[in-house]
């Protein structure tokens, strides 16, 4: 909104040349952070008492950790909020006709959607493991996941034909290799399920998802700005991305989000984000990291989130499921770490920790080439 | 190219809208002239005799009635329909294996569809009036067929369905929306089917009739000495293997009475590769008798695999042993004669054994539940023969129990289905309805996910107090459940095997722990694939685990549960260890002292995985008696884990509780060393609390019933709500 106001009045005569400011990304971006951070903050409190009184309160899921403390009560699908406040924030701030955004925004609000219709019916019928399904979770998010591999490297690419389907490495400043439309469709919709689903197994602990979430997003507004500027680009190397530098604003809007979503959800948590928000986040993540040609730094960046979901998934499916034995003592691995005797805090704090370090070591990249 | 395509398809087209044309006009001629009835469904007798008993009926009103029967090659019909008369033509099909992508299911599509195409040929060749299928896989490609050919406005075809058990199959849960009837046996499976579902009962042939005792004995092949009470014995058309092996093992038991009983025995016709009955059979009796016996055992035994004139048999038996299939009591009642219930388990809906309880609350029937034994190292369902010799002989020889159980089983179920059935087919408006006393509604019987889960929420709330009969509530049934848990510890699925070791635990069924101990220490590997990831033995880390558990919910110690805890105490999974050390400080009365079990858990200090050392070190203040335990325990003051270190205090404050070390400054002085941060607390929520206080109180007051309650007072009013 104040975008295109700005840059039409700007444009209509000298009186109004101070509206050139929102042409810079720079200033965009604070103004971005700071508007989601404020509406986080003026709307999660009436938020959590409309949800107490609504009784959509998180429903407690058995995961065999000792509970001497009881957790359900606490109001979820926290993810609205932070949609909310991101959706906010980029309609006063972004540039509504660029393509990166639409994409990142139509990921965040596809998966979103998933995660909301879980929550929800997790609240309807009183038990966490009473969601939907697996399976139509994961069909949902297929549906999305192929469009948008589509959308990637078919004709409407955001990142023009030739770049499409390059498969860029860290460390590495070419190409390696073209994968060709079909193999990197197949690269790109397992990245995104992959990607959606670790951040939904990680979040289990209050304040666990977000912080690393924040350190991802704002590495790769990072990635974005580099690759969206000329300049930076041609000078460290990396394919310029028209258009790309409207991404560092999203990512902007949704740190302030995420911030502001902290202050709530730090331990003891008022409020969680629920399967809304962590599949929301994840779907951002995916969809950004994969825009921006770095869907192989992921497992660097969001190492935690892979880490998590591997030992869920190992010790779920293979362990539980097939081998009849528990291979860790507990999954995912905030629990093992739990179970070992950790206090929640203390694992939080630890694995956001690690997280930042793997988010420097990914910041690192841009320069180790 | 193209052009010639489309014309091929024309051309196909028109072909087979003229087939189809000619197909329906031959059908409509047809259809004023002789009545047709095609019959389908098999697999076993259960099937089949419903089938024949349904044409006997049309047959008695329209004399002149066609029929044709369908069914699958190498199965029951095969035998009995030739024998009745009836043309018998097959076509190709195979059991529901459940819609998932594999390789049976592949097959399952495929042979469908074959048997799809053949029933349509058979229809339009044959063009019958009506479609009688009475269930059974083979009953499935002939529906389908039916249907299609109804859509396709070829075949103006009635379909019939007859479901005889109290869960519908798969198929015919999914098939039978369509059909225009669905005749039901029992009256609860009408919710399956609430549009087109009818309850009719169980049809029995007209033949099944009780002769006088002299006219059977003469249309018997073999002979029957006079004055002998006759048993009879049989698994249902293809042959029950515990039945069957039961009976021979009780042989030697009955030979001394051989001048005064006569045991009759129906194999079945089951000759599969995994099971042949005869041959089974025949080896089981020269393992189980003597050569002297073999000799004069033909005194009171005969055997046979398939009696075709089964009326015969009932009438001339006193005593009648048999599994609790519908068709088989259904015949039973009909003939009026006690019988002895062999129930099997784990079935759908555990259908059979709810006919036998039903039969057996009436007082129409005895009961006897099959029982799981290690046999060979294989875990089999079995019936003692000497149990079942000794069942068999206190009937007999209580005339007075026989005679009610007869009368009583006379009256028990719903009569004149025959005739419901004809109603239901001619579409009459008048019939008699038949109930019978069957028809009492009784108590459901748990599933084992629910019957497990209210068996451990009730350990859990007082281990020490522990009863499975306050919660199951009736002895009867508690006995069921032991024995369906124990057939499910001869399961191929390790989870089945795995519910049947917690349940085995849970109902207290203190006879199986030889075969509990059995599987703990049994040690076949895995298959490889599940080994390279990290599997280990046959029966899986978590049954082993629960085994241990098991052990300690049936709270039973003797010397053989003590070896193989102290084998499982080094168990390669971490789990079965920790389980083993929590096991012997619940009995640490009995190990205490004892130096193989010191050594064993200072063993378990130094494990790998922290869980087993902190059981151990808990375990060990249970355990200890000297100050070897109290210094091995203070070594534990720096361990890495904070909660081994906890369990380290523990197990020293246990010694001192139990006065094997006696509280001093110096033992203060000592203790003080142990490293006392940790890196976990507890948090506290005040308001949670208070509010969890309130909430309890309200709670109470809804809740101060026993367990029990609800099912001894199902018709008195529910509690007030607030």
């Amino acid at each position: 909104m104040f975008y295109a106001l700005g840059s039409y009045l700007f444009q209509l005569s000298e009186t109004f040349s101070f509206f050139r400011l929102v042409n810079y990304i720079s200033f965009r971006c604070v103004m971005a952070a700071l508007t989601s951070v404020i509406l986080m903050f003026l709307f999660s409190r009436p938020f959590v008492y409309y949800m107490h009184r609504r009784c959509f309160l998180d429903q407690v899921r058995e995961t065999g950790v000792r509970s001497a403390f009881d957790k359900s009560g606490t109001p979820t699908m926290g993810g609205v909020l932070v949609i909310g406040a991101v959706l906010a924030s980029m309609a006063m701030w972004g540039n509504w006709r660029n393509p990166f955004l639409l994409y990142s925004l139509a990921g965040m609000l596809w998966f979103g959607m998933i995660g909301f219709i879980d929550d929800y019916s997790k609240v309807k019928r009183k038990s966490g493991d009473n969601g939907m399904s697996e399976r139509s979770k994961l069909v949902l998010q297929g549906v999305f996941s192929v469009a948008f591999a589509w959308g990637c490297v078919g004709p409407y690419s955001p990142v023009g034909q030739e770049l499409a389907t390059q498969l860029f490495v860290p460390f590495y400043k070419h190409p390696v290799v073209n994968l060709g439309p079909y193999l990197y469709g197949v690269l790109i919709f397992s990245a995104v399920i992959v990607i959606t689903n670790a951040v939904n197994i990680t979040d289990g602990l209050d304040g666990l998802a977000i912080t690393p979430s924040v350190f991802v997003v704002v590495v790769l507004g990072v990635f974005a700005y580099v690759e969206g500027n000329r300049i930076y680009s041609a000078y460290l190397y990396y394919p310029y991305l028209r258009g790309a530098g409207e991404l560092t604003i999203f990512g902007a809007a949704f740190v302030g989000a995420g911030v502001g979503f902290l202050w709530y959800n730090a331990y003891p948590a008022q409020i969680f984000m629920g399967d809304t928000g962590s599949l929301a986040i994840g779907g951002t993540m995916a969809v950004v990291s994969v825009l921006l040609k770095q869907e192989m730094l992921f497992p660097l960046l969001g190492g935690l989130f892979l880490m998590e979901a591997a030992t869920s998934q190992i010790q779920d499916k293979i362990g539980v499921r097939w081998l009849g034995r528990r291979i860790f003592y507990r999954a995912p691995f905030h629990h093992n770490l739990q179970h070992k005797g950790i206090a929640e805090t203390k694992v939080v704090i630890r694995l956001w920790i690690i997280a930042g370090i793997l988010a420097l070591l990914s910041l690192a990249t841009l320069k180790i080439r | 190219m193209s052009v010639k395509i489309i014309i091929a398809v024309l051309f196909l087209v028109l072909f087979l809208v003229a087939i189809g044309t000619y197909a329906a006009r031959r059908w409509r001629r047809l259809a004023s002239g002789e009545p047709r009835i095609l019959l389908t469904g098999g697999g076993t007798g259960g099937h089949v005799n419903p089938a024949l008993a349904i044409a006997e009926g049309i047959k008695s009103r329209e004399p002149d009635a066609r029929f044709l029967y369908v069914g699958v090659k190498g199965k029951a019909e095969a035998v009995i329909v030739r024998r009745a008369g009836y043309k018998l033509l097959f076509v190709s099909s195979e059991g529901f294996p459940g819609v998932r992508i594999s390789f049976a299911f592949a097959r399952f599509l495929l042979r469908l569809s074959v048997g799809i195409v053949q029933s349509i040929g058979i229809l339009l060749t044959f063009s019958p009036r009506w479609v009688v299928a009475t269930g059974g896989y083979v009953s499935a490609p002939i529906i389908c067929a039916g249907l299609l050919l109804r859509l396709l406005r070829i075949a103006p075809v009635k379909l019939f369905l007859h479901e005889q058990n109290s869960v519908p199959g798969q198929l015919n849960a999914f098939l039978g929306r369509w059909v225009d009837r669905v005749m039901l046996t029992f009256p609860q499976t009408q919710s399956h089917f609430p549009r087109n579902g009818v309850v009719v009962g169980y049809p029995v042939r007209h033949s099944i009739q009780l002769k006088p005792r002299d006219e059977a004995l003469g249309s018997i092949s073999f002979p029957i000495p006079e004055g002998r009470k006759v048993v009879f014995a049989f698994g249902g058309s293809q042959g029950a293997r515990t039945i069957n092996r039961a009976v021979v093992d009780a042989l030697p038991t009955l030979l001394p009475h051989r001048d005064k009983i006569f045991i009759i025995h129906g194999m079945g016709l089951s000759g599969y590769a995994d099971y042949n009955a005869a041959e089974d059979t025949e080896r089981r009796l020269r393992a189980v008798l003597t050569s002297d016996e073999l000799a004069v055992v033909g005194e009171l035994y005969h055997r046979q695999d398939y009696f075709h004139n089964i009326e015969d048999i009932y009438s001339v038996s006193d005593l009648i042993v048999c599994r609790s299939g519908a068709g088989s009591l259904n015949e039973i009642c009909r003939m009026g004669k006690p019988s002895l219930l062999i129930p099997k388990a784990n079935l759908p809906g555990d259908h059979q054994v709810m006919n036998a309880r039903a039969m057996k609350i009436a007082g129409a029937a005895e009961m006897l539940f099959e029982d799981v034994t290690v046999e060979d190292g294989q875990v089999l369902e079995k019936v003692d023969g000497s149990v079942l010799a000794e069942r068999i002989l206190l009937l007999l020889g209580d005339q007075e129990r026989l005679k009610s159980i007869a009368e009583n089983s006379r009256r028990f179920l719903r009569k004149k289905s025959n005739e419901r059935i004809l109603s239901e087919l001619y579409g009459d408006k008048n019939y008699n309805n038949g109930v019978g006393s069957a028809t009492t509604p009784l108590p459901p019987l748990m599933g084992n996910q629910r019957l497990l889960s209210a068996l451990t929420a009730a350990y859990n709330k007082s281990p020490r107090s522990y009863n499975p009969l306050t919660t199951v509530c009736d002895e009867n049934d508690l006995n069921y459940y032991r024995h369906r848990a124990a057939g499910l510890l001869s399961h191929d699925g390790w989870q089945d095997r795995n519910i049947g070791v917690k349940l085995v635990g849970f109902t207290q069924y203190r006879e199986k722990i030889p075969a509990l101990l059995h599987m703990l220490s049994d040690q076949t590997p895995d298959a490889w694939i599940r080994r390279f990831f990290g599997g280990d033995f046959k029966q899986v880390g978590f049954i082993r685990r629960n085994i241990v558990y098991s052990l300690r919910v049936l709270d039973q110690f003797n010397s053989d549960v003590e070896r193989h805890l102290l084998m499982a105490l080094d168990d390669p999974y971490f789990e079965v260890r920790t389980e083993a050390c929590r096991t012997v400080a619940h009995f640490g009365k009995y190990c205490a002292g004892k130096d193989a079990w010191m050594q064993g858990l200072l063993r378990r200090l130094e494990d790998g995985s922290f869980e087993t050392a902190v059981e151990a070190a808990r375990a060990l203040g249970e355990v200890g008696v000297d100050g070897k335990a109290f210094s091995a325990l203070l070594n534990l003051r720096e361990n890495f884990y904070w909660q081994v270190r906890d369990a380290g205090l523990y197990g020293i404050k246990r010694l001192l509780e139990r006065h094997v070390i006696a509280p001093s400054p110096d033992l203060l002085s000592q203790v003080s060393t142990f490293v006392l941060t940790s890196t976990d607390f507890r948090p506290h929520f005040s308001i949670k609390e208070t509010y969890q206080t309130i909430e309890r109180y309200c709670r109470e007051r809804l809740t101060a019933e026993t367990h029990c309650a609800p099912l001894r007072s199902a018709d008195q009013d529910a509690l007030p709500s607030k």
